[in-house]
């Protein structure tokens, strides 16, 4: 049996890495039946194939397409597994909320939204405010929702120096401290986020989800 | 003050130390390419500090260079401040030297009908300047021959001017030059931005019409003519151009809801703009459809008659904007979307412009790769259609496979050598310095997944199968250099286009012509544009599932 487990949610990771959705949702069913805890599943089975899937995008093996149909393995296995979620480990899973959103002026958003999935299938509960968003409603969500990210794209160098608002209004608002910012897109580059003063930048889509980790200690 | 000395320029500039090595050469009028406009992203701007330069500069971040070219001295211009005197050489690129500007489009036939004519009156010795019924002005003498007109096309990259008989409607000269607001910033968006203010939009502003008084100068000068008998200038060129050559803040193109301040079909007075014309000229606007949709189309679906054609046609003008246009029976639908500076040898490790070296087509055969090269001398690195051709041929040859990913190995052997290894990672090599990563084929991806998405959107918002379209006109001086099969190659086009594209030039040019020479299609333009079907590429529905899709090699 435990031999059995183990096996299962290797499998259940490979197939998310192998982008096989009717896989995932067949090993997902065997899980359910063999009576293997649904939380373990998710996190050693979907979960660890996603992050394997960020893995190879970062060694250029994977690309935005791979990367959005090992999302769809994912999100279909997880259909299974989540009604047989038990109560109290719902509860119990207090995940690290994220607000993402495209600065406003942009409404650019396949980068964004891209980011949005791979955080979530890491295990971040993410606040999607959309696009188009002006700098004090990204520090009114974040405050409201007790977020401890607050991700911010741009595809438009027009729009970039929204990101930099994003910061001096945070600490105009002397709570700086209490966010960790991260910014991404086109025109961003690591100088640029260094002069606005963001605690992180991003290059893509799975970068920022390692760099999550780092910005929230390792805890998803 | 610190001292710059741009040693092969012969040109020296004091500075402000902690002044920026780019904004030292902006001001002293050396061109360094910066495509990123100083962001540090790009890579382009490498130059070299000579003599002892360590604590005469300040580096800002790594910015990707390696360890021998730091400590070489090779540094991005715009990540390095300026703390002493120093001398800078620009790295041997030859990119501004012989760049090659397409300035033939397809001739299309038009009724010559200018609105400007002019008539003698032998009793007074004065020829009448007449603009319709209009009279502009009078000129002393019998000048009634002399009748003058100018397109202005004004590329992004580039500025062509071409001048014609009014009366003849012929072609007296062509010139072209660099735009030189690229000096000070590279792409549209980056142009938007630094004309935001109102000192960058003089810059802007002044900087272009000095060079299009040079270029009428030297067209005139070639022509044999006289410029004071230029009465007419038509202004083509995308809209953000068109804001920046009549001094009008461009701000509302680079922001949601993307409104532009200027919507052509209108005269201004070329006097009032500081061009050495006639100082009766008038310059005319064409009709401006959208932000990112600007009168260069509009030349466009001039020029390909769009509205004319019965049956199913598609326009398409690749470039970092891809626009397009689809004609059923004459009604018209456009979109456009931002496919990035990769087609420019942008953000490619050894892309360039098309410039001398510059591979510019290339083949597999079964003896090997070959190459033709700007200038016919050795590759030093890639241009945009060198680039299309290389990755298309690789993915023919499945050496690329349909997810982009380059083959590790099972090649045939006359190809297997040009796969090797670089700072542990596979790439394929072209020659001594020159290569394709896996990276710039994902750039290659994005950049054509974004045109081939835009085209399927718009097909689709019409109800349009690919197998349906009649005939595919692909636009602008960067498209005449395209080999069709390799844009069935790669993806960006569909399989169904084949052998229906049809190259057709310069034609924010010869639709300008059109417009220059016959009064009577502006302001059939001008409805014509009213009509037209806008499709908002961020408004289609799953329009990123459909662009992830458009990234994939899959020549469908």
């Amino acid at each position: 049996m435990a031999n059995n487990k183990e096996e299962l949610l290797k499998q259940l990771a490979d197939a998310v890495v192998d982008m096989d959705e009717e896989k995932a949702v067949e090993l997902a069913q065997i899980i359910v039946a063999e009576g293997i805890d649904a939380y373990e599943a998710i996190e050693k089975g979907l979960s660890a194939g996603m992050e394997v899937a960020g893995r190879l995008f970062e060694e250029e093996e994977y690309f935005i397409p791979e990367l959005l149909m090992c999302s769809d393995a994912m999100y279909a296995g997880l259909g299974v597994l989540k009604p047989h979620l038990k109560a109290k480990e719902g509860a119990a899973e207090e995940k690290v909320k994220v607000v993402i959103g495209v600065i406003e002026g942009d409404t650019h958003d396949i980068g964004k939204n891209l980011v949005k999935i791979l955080l979530e299938t890491s295990g971040y509960e993410i606040i999607d405010l959309g696009r188009d968003i002006s700098p004090q409603k990204f520090i009114d969500a974040a405050k409201e929702q007790d977020a401890k990210i607050i991700a911010i794209s741009t595809l438009m160098t027009t729009t970039m120096d929204g990101l930099a608002e994003v910061i001096r209004l945070l600490r105009q608002q002397d709570i700086r401290e209490q966010f960790k910012v991260m910014v991404g897109g086109a025109p961003v580059s690591q100088a640029f986020a260094d002069k606005i003063g963001a605690d992180s930048y991003a290059v893509n889509a799975a970068t920022a989800v390692r760099l999550a980790r780092q910005l929230t200690d390792g805890v998803a | 003050m610190p001292v710059v000395h741009f040693k092969s320029n012969d040109k020296e500039v004091d500075v402000i130390a902690g002044t920026t090595v780019l904004a030292a050469a902006r001001m002293a009028g050396v061109m360094i390419d910066s495509p990123c406009n100083g962001n540090g992203t790009c890579g382009k701007c490498k130059v070299k500090i000579t003599g002892d330069f360590a604590n005469k500069i300040a580096v800002k971040g790594n910015c990707g260079l390696s360890d021998i070219e730091n400590s070489q001295g090779i540094v991005l211009a715009c990540c390095t401040d300026v703390q002493d005197d120093v001398e800078v050489e620009p790295l041997e690129r030859l990119d501004n030297e012989s760049l090659q500007i397409v300035s033939n489009g397809q001739n299309l036939v038009v009724e010559l009908a200018s609105p400007i004519h002019k008539e003698y009156d032998n009793q007074t010795d004065k020829t009448k300047v007449m603009a319709g019924k209009i009279l502009l002005g009078t000129e002393e003498g019998n000048t009634a021959k002399e009748n003058y007109g100018a397109v202005v096309d004004i590329g992004t990259t580039t500025v062509v001017l071409a001048l014609f008989d009014i009366h003849s409607g012929q072609e007296l000269a062509t010139v072209s030059a660099l735009n030189p607001q690229s000096r000070y910033a590279q792409d549209v968006l980056s142009r938007i931005k630094y004309a935001s203010t109102p000192e960058g939009l003089d810059t802007m502003y002044f900087a272009l019409i000095n060079e299009l008084n040079h270029l009428l100068i030297e067209a005139a000068d070639r022509a044999g003519i006289n410029r004071h008998h230029v009465y007419e200038i038509v202004f083509s060129g995308n809209t953000c151009m068109l804001h920046l050559a009549t001094r009008v803040n461009p701000a509302s193109l680079g922001k949601y809801p993307y409104l532009p301040a200027l919507y052509g079909h209108e005269q201004v007075h070329a006097a009032d703009h500081g061009l050495q014309a006639s100082p009766l000229a008038g310059i005319y606007l064409p009709p401006i459809i959208s932000a990112y949709v600007g009168p260069d189309i509009t030349s466009g679906i001039l020029a390909a008659q769009l509205t004319e054609l019965a049956g199913i046609s598609l326009f398409i003008d690749i470039g970092t904007n891809g626009e397009m246009v689809l004609s059923k029976d004459g009604s018209l639908s456009v979109t456009s979307t931002a496919a990035g500076p990769a087609f420019e040898g942008m953000n490619i490790a050894c892309g360039m412009r098309a410039a001398a070296g510059a591979i510019e087509a290339f083949t597999i055969t079964d003896e090997g790769l070959k190459m033709n090269t700007i200038g016919d001398g050795e590759a030093i690195g890639i241009c945009g259609s060198g680039l299309i051709d290389i990755v298309g041929e690789l993915v023919a040859h499945d050496i690329i496979g349909k997810n982009g990913k380059l083959k590790d190995g099972n090649l045939p052997e006359h190809l297997a050598e040009h796969l090797v290894k670089r700072e542990e990672k596979t790439v394929f090599s072209l020659g001594e310095n020159v290569y394709l990563l896996q990276k710039d084929i994902r750039q290659v991806q994005l950049a054509k997944g974004a045109i081939r998405a835009g085209i399927e959107a718009l097909l689709t918002s019409q109800g349009v199968a690919g197998q349906e379209v009649d005939r595919v006109f692909i636009a602008g001086s960067f498209g005449y250099h395209l080999n069709p099969d390799s844009l069935i190659h790669i993806g960006l086009l569909p399989q169904s286009f084949r052998n229906k594209i049809q190259f057709l030039g310069n034609t924010s040019k010869s639709g300008g012509q059109a417009f220059l020479l016959n009064q009577f299609v502006r302001g059939k333009m001008a409805e014509a544009v009213k009509e037209i079907h806008v499709i908002e590429l961020a408004t289609v529905d799953h329009f990123d599932r459909l662009f992830a899709k458009c990234l994939e090699f899959s020549s469908v």
